[in-house]
């Protein structure tokens, strides 16, 4: 559980994001078709976008406010970013793009997290491949990986499903419902698709043009949804 | 109707301009020279100036000059033997002697040839020495001397006995060997040895000047003729210019 | 081809090297900067980089002679502590490195500004900072376009002529060049020679367009 407050405008070409909430979540969905700003929200999280204004916090540190002029740098926020094309670094190794977090060399409890890491996504085969030579899977896998290496106090996934086909989707959520049971990493889960948010969410935030037009559990948000 | 006539076929019989290529040492002198001579003749003269060997080759290689002042003669003859001159034309027009010199505010002790070999002259500044004649001139002096071999290394080599002088001006070097003349024509520079001729006659400075075959013969003669006369003498006189 | 033209060679690719070695550090930070960095007076600070491409090389020299001249800027402190440079190999090599920085500089932006900033970002977020970003992820991948700078450099340095005869001279043996050498040859006569300095500056010519070409083409897009 982790308390998330995002508060925050920003200015598009398209449309101005326009965010107000307060939640205590494990898994915090954002839902929304594409261009509905569910990205440039977690580019503001993760510190790589600058709002215009507002004020983002996440437990009981201030990462982003207007009025206290606080702006941590993405550096210092802890927070894991997994974008939606994986973006692994194409000149490193899988193994070296997950351990790129970790300075230097591994000490023993880096190398047992990172042990443990590999085999909760279960990519120790993967581990000395190019980066080019794997799958869309693979990749986001790899990427999560690579995030959960800094033990982030939240973990920002954007559609981590998107281009896999359905019967490889039901094969990787369990490895994300594994990060939330056993990591106890909270996880802000954006996705177009319902039936994901509803496997796993505990809370929806659902965007148009960016705003919030509806908030609460998934099932209050798509009654009919089987589990 | 007749008069404007007249007037118009003289203007036509005379050539408005030549061109002299004159050494650099020289050029100062014969700027001086070709405004006097405008003025008398209604002739323009177009200076091209350089070192005498690059003038020389221009001219082997059939560049459009009338008179050619060189500061040698070894560049004269390269000229005469490519048959580009007006036989009966040459003449020894000046002479000259050597100065080395350094910069006005020079502190070095150099006051004999010697000197050049030690250590207050790291750098000299000459003429090339295998074609230039300034740099000619002043390794057969140094070669006299057997203090070549010594000075060698220290030499920095210019196109130019003008662009040696500037270097020695701006004090990049530490000494040059230039022409006396171009030496006393500029106050940042001062004489520190003088290279007297009547002291090695055979390394005597003479610069020489004929007429080069083309298509301005009869002006180019005239000028020449000029050159040699009172006025032109004059001027090279207050120029430190000596006078055969 | 003589034991003269060999070592007139063998000393304008050391210099080259040399002067291509020492200006990749400035060239790649400049580079860095003009891709990713914004700051009041960056288009000044633009056309000054790029000034000794436009301005003729002798005008170059020309201002290189009278900073490290003995009664320059430059010159004056460095003459105090017995560092001489005008009509030595250092002024070969700045007057080398001073022609070619703007070449390498716009090369390594240009390889910088094909670098998805969305890498960068990534980094950023796994706690890197601004120097581990550079060096780990900006300049690897950015390889391309700064090796072909170094190459793009070098070989400019190599035939370089104005600025190098302008505060280096042309002494033989100490500060001659391929392409200083073959007007001075001419100068004095020895043209013949001169034809086998032009030889050598045609196969080093070769020898860098194929390099240049081969990396170009080889690597593939990530």
């Amino acid at each position: 559980m982790i308390s998330l407050t995002i508060d925050i405008t920003l200015r598009q070409d398209a449309f101005t994001l326009d965010v107000s909430e307060s939640a205590s979540v494990e898994v915090l969905g954002l839902f929304g078709p594409s261009g509905s700003g569910k990205t440039s929200l977690l580019e503001a999280v993760a510190g790589l976008r600058h709002p215009d204004r507002g004020a983002i916090k996440v437990g009981d540190r201030d990462l982003y406010s207007s009025t206290l002029q606080i702006n941590l740098p993405s550096r210092e926020r802890r927070i894991g970013y997994v974008p939606q094309d994986a973006l692994l670094f194409p000149h490193l190794d899988v193994k070296a793009n997950i351990l790129y977090g970790t300075s230097g060399h591994l000490g023993t409890a880096k190398a047992l997290a990172y042990a443990e890491t590999v085999d909760l996504l279960e990519l120790g085969s993967l581990v000395a491949r190019r980066v080019q030579k794997l799958s869309g899977g693979e990749k986001q896998r790899v990427a999560i990986a690579r995030a959960l290496m800094i033990r982030p106090a939240l973990l920002l996934l954007d559609e981590p499903l998107a281009g896999v086909d359905r019967e490889r989707r039901d094969r990787i959520l369990p490895y994300l419902m594994r990060i939330r049971k056993q990591l106890h990493v909270p996880l802000v889960y954006v996705t177009h698709d319902a039936d994901e948010l509803t496997a796993i969410a505990d809370r929806v935030l659902k965007l148009e043009a960016g705003r919030v037009v509806a908030s609460g559990p998934p099932s209050a948000m798509w009654p009919a949804a089987t589990r | 109707m007749i008069r404007v006539l007249l007037a118009f076929s003289l203007a036509v019989a005379q050539p408005e301009r030549i061109i002299v290529s004159v050494a650099a040492t020289m050029q100062a002198a014969l700027a001086e020279i070709a405004d006097q001579y405008k003025a008398v003749s209604g002739v323009a003269i177009d200076l091209n100036t350089g070192g005498s060997n690059t003038l020389a080759r221009q001219i082997v290689e059939g560049a459009p000059a009338d008179v050619f002042l060189s500061a040698d003669d070894i560049q004269m003859d390269a000229v005469a033997r490519a048959n580009r001159l007006v036989p009966d034309t040459r003449v020894t027009l000046l002479t000259n002697e050597l100065a080395v010199i350094v910069p006005g505010d020079s502190t070095k002790r150099i006051t004999s040839p010697i000197d050049l070999a030690g250590s207050a002259v790291v750098r000299l500044a000459l003429g090339e020495p295998s074609s230039v004649p300034a740099g000619v001139y002043a390794r057969k002096w140094l070669e006299r001397l057997k203090l070549w071999t010594i000075v060698a290394p220290k030499v920095v080599p210019f196109p130019t006995v003008l662009s040696a002088l500037s270097a020695v001006e701006a004090g990049r070097v530490d000494a040059g060997i230039v022409y006396r003349t171009d030496a006393i024509a500029r106050s940042t520079v001062k004489v520190a040895i003088a290279i007297p001729a009547r002291a090695n006659p055979d390394l005597a400075v003479v610069h020489s000047a004929a007429v080069v075959r083309g298509a301005h013969e009869a002006a180019a003669r005239a000028f020449l003729a000029y050159l040699q006369g009172p006025q032109a003498k004059a001027v090279f006189a207050r120029r430190g210019f000596g006078l055969p | 081809m003589t034991a003269e033209t060999w070592a007139i060679a063998r000393f304008t690719v050391l210099m080259a090297l040399t002067a291509t070695f020492l200006v990749l550090p400035p060239a790649i930070a400049t580079g860095w900067v003009l891709a990713r960095k914004s700051f009041a007076g960056k288009a000044l600070f633009e056309t000054i980089v790029s000034l000794p491409l436009v301005l003729p090389p002798v005008a170059s020299g020309l201002v290189l002679l009278w900073l490290f001249g003995r009664r320059g800027p430059l010159g004056r402190a460095l003459d105090a502590v017995g560092i001489e440079v005008v009509f030595t190999w250092k002024a070969v090599v700045i007057a080398m490195m001073v022609i070619s920085f703007p070449l390498v500089a716009r090369s390594v932006r240009a390889g910088i500004e094909q670098v998805d900033q969305r890498f960068e970002g990534i980094a950023a977020t796994l706690g890197a900072g601004w120097f581990q970003i550079l060096t780990t992820i900006t300049l690897p991948l950015a390889s391309r376009g700064i090796i072909a700078g170094a190459i793009l450099g070098f070989s400019r340095a190599l035939g370089e002529f104005g600025a190098t005869i302008m505060v280096a001279g042309a002494i033989p043996g100490r500060t001659q060049t391929l392409a200083v050498g073959i007007y001075t040859l001419v100068e004095t006569g020895r043209e013949e020679l001169a034809w086998g300095l032009v030889a050598i500056s045609a196969l080093l010519a070769f020898g860098a367009i194929y390099v240049s070409n081969r990396i170009a083409g080889s690597r593939g897009t990530p």
